[in-house]
């Protein structure tokens, strides 16, 4: 079954985030909220639900045009219209009365063999369905998605005993593949996996943080980056998702939990936060939290709350000996007599504990809680990979010591670690206390993977050359942030030179990583020592390395396909553009950005815009170099793959891929699909208009100096993007090869890079991360 | 007997010709510093240099400093040339006039400065860390304080030193035990030993004041926590006079090798009362307001020295008759001819002329930024100059003492045997000169300063006040053809400063040992590119005006071009082997394990 029309009742902040990732996917969806009393437009919340997709931030929907695939309605006049939906989800009211009553108008509309799912959090699935007909038992899951739906990766999934296969299959693999998420089973358990580790984490978190007197920086200094949890830590955590939702999470799962659950010994009610909740600081929704900032005459200032008195201060970064210690180990962290280690053990023991002891009851295994974990709260290690770093019989040992008991999993580890690598492959313990392969579903390849199957087929500073199968090469991008440097650009020229004309041993390339991002663009800090250094040589040296590079990948004989992820700006994006194809994830940010920092595109970036402009455009110059001067002089860059097209960054023939699991495969599946009969693109004839061009785009840029809309540097960044644009000194009776193009980009970046205003820019961006306006 | 004239005609040179120093005179404050009188000042400190302090240099050598109870005197006719100098107000010549100064630009004092170290080194030195004392608590003590001091400063009534090394804390000042505890009287007492105290007790002026590091009770550790003391040898009374002798005393003056006029003391503070100077454990930033104007001041001792043993060695190659010239007799009517017509004695003696005068326009051009650093109206002018000094005085301090030792060093050459005898005087000017490349931070901690902390700051912010002129005056200078002898050799040495810069910058991300292991020739390969630009501003000044009509100038100026000439060809070359050896890298140094020395 394939789900090709949705619908999600309740349009709260749940409903709408996932109806607008469904929208996200390209699946038509209908969302159905009640009629609040005595409103006159009676489908009023659905329809503010769609507006707020667009406006609130982070914003829900990938693409403004994607706001008409979501159909409003209300419950009482258009619960018809779900009758075409493949899938339904409920994410009304934690209530189940409400939940019930809603199910059965739902069953009397739909049509057979859909699927009904609820996001509830809170309520067994064996409550929801009791006294249901069997026919909707059948059909019915819970799919429990995690906020905000767009951006947070995990779907937890719980079947009943009577759920159909068949209708599970269609719910997981829409989940995995249209929705791009990380799909786990679960068992159906309170809190499922992820929250019910979560919360017992974050509410030891803040009971030990009181009883051992840390501050909030202290504690989220210690439960933060050491553990490989996102830095906002415990309380900068309670702040995003709201102090007030504590006490209703708390009231549920004790409501559910077995009597005996290590959770009821850890929540310890504190005075100061009732009061927080009471006044009104519930977090950064509400008049501050644990952090707020305050306005004073000396600017706007960070400040934390003493957890004793609850008053506020400005915040300091934590100093702590046991801080320092973790940059050893995860060990030397707990084991450091300060505060902070006598902290980071009270948490991690009894999180690890917990964890340890719940498989088999909450999940079949140890690799579906460390993902639910990883993917719904970010850390970057599950709970047992932490055990791994502290060593299973070491930790079993120090629980004994301390007379804690230790759950049978953990003692069944002995000396082992849960995870290891086995003639290449990652293996996990099972519950048998046998090793097995962690699973990859299909269509799902890691580069993790193949680089634990073996050595890379060449390496250098900056990047590494893998053999993913199939003839297909792999370049992957090493550097920090993946800056492109001459040792990135190299590599680029190596992995052409190694394919050669591609009836070897490989035959396609595919460029890609799994960092945070694809590239952030050329290496700011080299280019500008050198620029300080007057070293205008290797600058000029480095940008036709670059052009030869990826002119060489344009122009090669097999297919590369391009397949990028996170950020793609610059330089990064200037070897998108001169890829065959691109297969990019659908949170794809990419851009030129170049002139943020005074320069412009120097590796074809400006010749590969007007080419695609060409393409869309036909012969209207003023769409083609115009769109171009936009783009590149405001330095426009996408929020999502869908926008990226936008930018004509991704071109008619490229395709998104939802879940960043996939992306290597649908890339290296994308390759070897162009590789019969491929045909690389002609050669370049740019038809440009010349000087006369260039001077209508500078007088623009000039008018908005006067206006304040530009400042003057932004006048000589245009003016030499506008010559390059135009064509420099040409008319439309010749036609501008690569190499012309490329010597007017790095003529024009050459004399940009001498500017002190340009090094300005660099030198801010590079200090600050914003860019400089003069 | 050694003697000493001011180079009065190089000096302008550099000020007039070169640096254009007019232009400071259009800085605020500094409009009398007309080219007129800065002229006349250059004159009569050259009178001074030459007639006062020279001849006291080599007898000072001689006598030394005495110690007797607690008592040092300098040596004989110290005290008295010491008055001289200041009733001819030279310890107020750049010195604000709000507390009695002249006020001229910092400039000045670099020059005096280089004279009076040529003329007498252990003179120099009593006064220049007096003005060393005058810098920070100008710019870091009270007003109280210095409405009280600096008049006396200034007047050179009182003296001054730094207290920075204790016997078991040298480079490493972090660890200094000295203690200041709070009087309760805004006061502090100080407690602890002090060693190697350049001037720290004396007879030539009537109070000193010591200006001191030490740790507040509840410091942080590490350099984090040093806070700078004004601890007076006689508490001042209210009417400004030299009253109770306070906790400081002299437990012994150092026997050494060189500047024996100058008295090295070990200082014992014992309760002593002092005031602190800056903020509490904000020390080291007051101190090194000192040190850095205290290093451009070694440099210039490097210089001076240099200066001094050409000048004589000079004289004694002219009329030293030795052997033949290899080319036919130059002196057919005297026994032998001169050794200045021998290419090994003349390669010595020009080698020491361009590193001298290279020097002397290094220093005069960061002396010049130190005026526009404080000066100039335009705040990004003065950033500009601020950065430029900040990368150069390493540069500075290591590179014109290590090639003022060389310089003496050649010197004492060229006179043979007759060097190393006491007679002329040569061989103090070598052990003058190795102190320099010692004290104010070795040359080590300087090169160490310039790879690891001057460098990489902004991503080479520093070093573009230097990478971006010199680059434009290469292009400039290409235009002309003529400069090509001179241009060429410097834009092959400058790409290879850019690449060793690149190379070690990238290096050292990785490996900080890297940066150690490059930084001294790291700092020289910098210190002669910088000679090669400086000597290429001074053969197109030379050129300028001989083809204005120089008359009876012209020798003068030839001999700049031609000293410029043997600079590219002779000395500059020495870039690429150094080049090399930075490109070799630390693993050659750092392989070696220890038991294998």
């Amino acid at each position: 079954m394939n789900i090709a029309r949705a619908a999600v009742i309740g349009s709260g902040v749940m409903g709408s985030g996932i109806a607008a990732q469904l929208a996200n996917a390209g699946i038509p969806v209908v969302l159905l909220d009640i009629v609040p009393p005595g409103a006159a437009d009676r489908s009023i919340l659905a329809r503010g639900a769609i507006e707020r997709m667009l406006t609130v931030e982070p914003l829900a929907l990938m693409h403004k045009s994607f706001a008409a695939r979501v159909t409003p309605g209300n419950v009482d006049d258009d619960l018809a219209l779900v009758a075409d939906a493949d899938w339904i989800i409920e994410a009304v009211l934690e209530d189940l009365e409400v939940k019930r009553a809603l199910y059965a108008k739902l069953e009397a509309v739909r049509k057979p063999g859909s699927v009904v799912s609820s996001n509830t959090s809170t309520i067994p699935l064996s409550l929801l369905t009791r006294e249901m007909p069997a026919s909707f038992a059948a059909d019915f899951c819970i799919t429990h998605f995690f906020n905000p739906p767009r951006y947070m990766r995990l779907l937890e999934v719980v079947a009943g005993p009577a759920t159909r296969a068949e209708a599970l299959d269609a719910v997981r693999r829409c989940g995995d593949v249209q929705l791009g998420k990380g799909v786990v089973d679960c068992k159906d358990t309170p809190g499922f996996i992820a929250n019910r580790i979560g919360t017992l984490w974050m509410e030891c978190a803040v009971t030990e943080a009181f009883r051992l007197g840390l501050t909030v920086e202290e504690a989220d200094a210690v439960c933060g980056k050491p553990m490989g949890i996102p830095r906002t830590g415990v309380f900068g955590l309670f702040d995003l998702v709201g102090i007030d939702l504590m006490p209703h999470v708390s009231r549920s799962m004790l409501a559910t939990l077995p009597a005996d659950d290590a959770y009821r010994g850890v929540r310890v009610e504190q005075p100061v936060i009732a009061a927080m909740i009471a006044e009104g600081r519930t977090g950064r929704k509400g008049k501050g939290g644990f952090y707020r900032v305050a306005k004073t005459d000396a600017g706007r200032v960070r400040e934390a709350m003493d957890l004793v008195t609850g008053a506020y201060r400005p915040a300091r970064d934590a100093k702590l000996a046991s801080l320092a210690a973790a940059r050893k180990d995860l060990r030397a962290l707990v084991t450091h007599p300060d505060r902070g280690g006598q902290y980071a053990w009270r948490v991690l023991s009894q999180v690890l504990h917990y964890a340890t002891s719940l498989v088999p009851a909450i999940a079949d295994t140890i690799v579906q809680v460390d993902d639910a974990m990883k993917l719904g709260y970010g850390w970057e290690r599950g709970p047992f990979e932490l055990v791994d770093q502290l060593g299973a019989g070491w930790l079993a040992a120090a629980l004994a010591r301390e007379g804690r008991t230790v759950p049978p999993l953990l003692a069944a580890a002995a000396d082992r670690t849960f995870y290891r690598v086995d003639g290449g492959a990652l293996q996990f313990l099972g519950t048998d206390g046998t090793y097995r392969d962690v699973p990859r579903p299909d269509g799902v390849l890691l580069l993790a993977d193949v680089k634990r199957r073996g050595a890379p087929v060449a390496k250098n500073p900056s990047a590494a050359l893998w053999d993913i199968g199939d003839g297909v090469l792999c370049l992957e991008f090493t550097s920090k942030m993946n800056a492109l440097d001459q040792f990135s650009i190299e590599m680029l020229a190596r992995a052409v030179g190694t394919i050669g004309d591609g009836t070897g041993a490989h035959s396609a390339l595919v460029i890609y990583n799994e960092g945070p991002n694809f590239s952030v663009g050329a290496n700011l800090g080299g280019v500008l020592l050198a620029a300080n250094t007057a070293a205008w040589k290797t600058i000029d040296a480095l940008g036709a390395a670059g052009q030869q590079a990826l002119t060489s990948l344009k122009y090669a004989p097999f297919p590369v396909v391009a397949a990028p992820h996170g950020m793609a700006f610059g330089g990064g994006c200037e070897v998108l553009l001169h890829s065959s194809a691109i297969v990019a994830h659908a949170e794809l940010q990419a851009g030129l950005v170049e002139t943020s920092v005074g320069l412009i595109p120097g590796w074809g970036g400006c010749k590969e815009l007007l080419l695609r402009g060409f393409r869309k455009h036909g012969d209207d110059l003023i769409k083609v170099i115009g769109g171009a001067f936009q783009a590149i002089g405001q330095a426009r860059s996408s929020r999502s793959a869908a926008q990226a097209r936008d930018l004509l960054v991704l071109g008619d023939g490229d395709t998104i891929t939802m879940n960043r699991d996939r992306l290597l495969a649908d890339a290296k599946a994308r390759a070897v699909a162009m590789r019969p009969g491929y045909r690389p693109p002609e050669a370049t004839a740019l038809r440009l208009p010349g000087a006369m061009a260039r001077d209508l785009m500078v007088a623009q840029v000039e008018a908005m100096v006067a206006t304040g809309k530009a400042t003057p540097h932004d006048v000589v960044v245009a003016a030499e993007l506008a010559g390059v644009l135009s064509g420099g000194a040409t008319d439309p009776s010749r036609a501008l090869s690569d190499d012309d193009m490329f010597n007017l980009e790095r003529a024009a970046f050459g004399r940009l890079i001498r500017t002190p205003a340009t090094i300005a820019r660099i030198e801010h961006m590079l200090a600050t991360g914003k860019p400089l306006r003069n | 007997m050694p003697t000493y004239k001011a180079p009065l005609d190089d000096m302008r040179f550099v000020l007039h010709d070169v640096l254009d120093v007019a232009q400071l005179s259009a800085l605020p404050g500094y409009e009398e510093a007309t080219p007129d009188l800065i002229d006349a000042i250059l004159e009569e400190a050259g009178r001074f240099c030459a007639e006062v302090l020279q001849p006291l240099n080599q007898p000072g050598d001689a006598a030394g400093c005495t110690y007797e109870q607690g008592e040092v005197k300098a040596p004989p006719g110290f005290k008295e040339a010491y008055q001289q100098y200041c009733a001819g107000g030279w310890p107020a010549l750049t010195a604000d006039p709000k507390y009695g100064g002249q006020g001229m630009p910092h400039l000045m004092r670099s020059v005096v400065e280089e004279m009076m170290c040529a003329s007498n080194l252990s003179f120099a030195m009593y006064p220049g860390l007096a003005h060393g004392a005058y810098h920070a608590m100008h710019t870091h003590g009270t007003e109280e304080l210095k409405d009280k001091l600096l008049p006396k400063l200034v007047s050179g009534q009182w003296g001054g030193t730094m207290c920075l090394t204790e016997p078991h804390a040298g480079t490493d000042l972090g660890i200094i035990t000295t203690k200041a505890v709070p009087a309760g009287d805004g006061a502090y007492r100080l407690t602890g030993t002090k060693i190697f105290i350049s001037a720290g007790e004396h007879d030539l002026t009537e109070n000193i004041i010591h200006l001191v590091l030490a740790k507040l009770p509840d410091a942080p550790g590490g350099t984090r926590g040093i806070s700078m003391f004004m601890v007076p040898k006689f508490l001042p009374t209210d009417e400004g006079r030299p009253g109770t002798r306070n906790g400081v005393t002299c437990g012994s003056i150092e026997h050494k090798m060189g500047i024996k006029g100058n008295a090295t003391c070990v200082l014992n503070f014992d309760n002593a009362t002092g005031w602190m100077v800056g903020d509490a454990n904000k020390g080291m930033r007051a101190m090194f307001t000192m040190m850095n104007g205290a290093r451009l001041g070694v440099g210039l001792q490097g210089l001076g020295l240099g200066e001094v043993a050409y000048q004589n060695a000079v004289a004694y190659a002219r009329e030293r008759l030795q052997g033949r010239s290899l080319t036919g007799a130059k002196n057919p009517g005297g026994p032998a001819d001169p050794i200045i017509e021998h290419p090994a004695v003349r390669q010595g003696l020009l080698r020491v002329k361009a590193l001298n005068e290279g020097n002397r326009a290094f220093a005069y051009w960061i002396g010049m930024h130190i005026d526009l650093e404080h000066r100039h109206p335009d705040p990004a002018r003065r950033a500009e100059s601020a950065d430029l000094v900040a990368l150069m005085t390493p540069v500075i301090k290591a590179f014109l003492t290590d090639t003022g030792f060389e310089s003496t060093n050649i010197a004492l050459q060229t006179f043979g045997g007759h060097g190393y005898v006491r007679e002329y005087g040569m061989e103090q000017f070598v052990r003058d000169a190795r102190i320099a490349p010692i004290y104010e931070g070795t040359n080590a901690v300087q090169a160490m300063d310039l790879v690891g902390r001057k460098l990489p700051e902004g991503m080479g912010r520093l070093l573009r006040r230097f990478f971006h002129p010199v680059s434009a005056e290469v292009e400039a200078s290409r235009a002309d053809p003529a400069l090509a002898e001179f241009v060429e050799p410097l834009a092959k040495a400058f790409e290879r400063l850019q690449q060793a810069t690149q190379g070690v910058a990238m290096r050292s991300m990785a490996n900080p040992d890297e940066a150690g292991a490059a930084a001294e020739d790291y700092l020289h390969l910098l210190g002669y590119v910088t000679l090669g630009y400086m000597w290429l501003r001074m053969v197109k000044a030379a050129r300028a005006r001989l083809a204005a009509g120089a008359d009876d100038r012209a020798a003068f100026y030839e001999a700049k071009v031609a000293t410029g000439r043997f600079y590219f060809a002779k000395v500059l070359p020495q870039v690429h082997a150094l080049a090399a050896r930075i490109a070799a890298g630390a693993t050659t140094v750092m392989s070696v394990p220890v038991d294998a020395f």
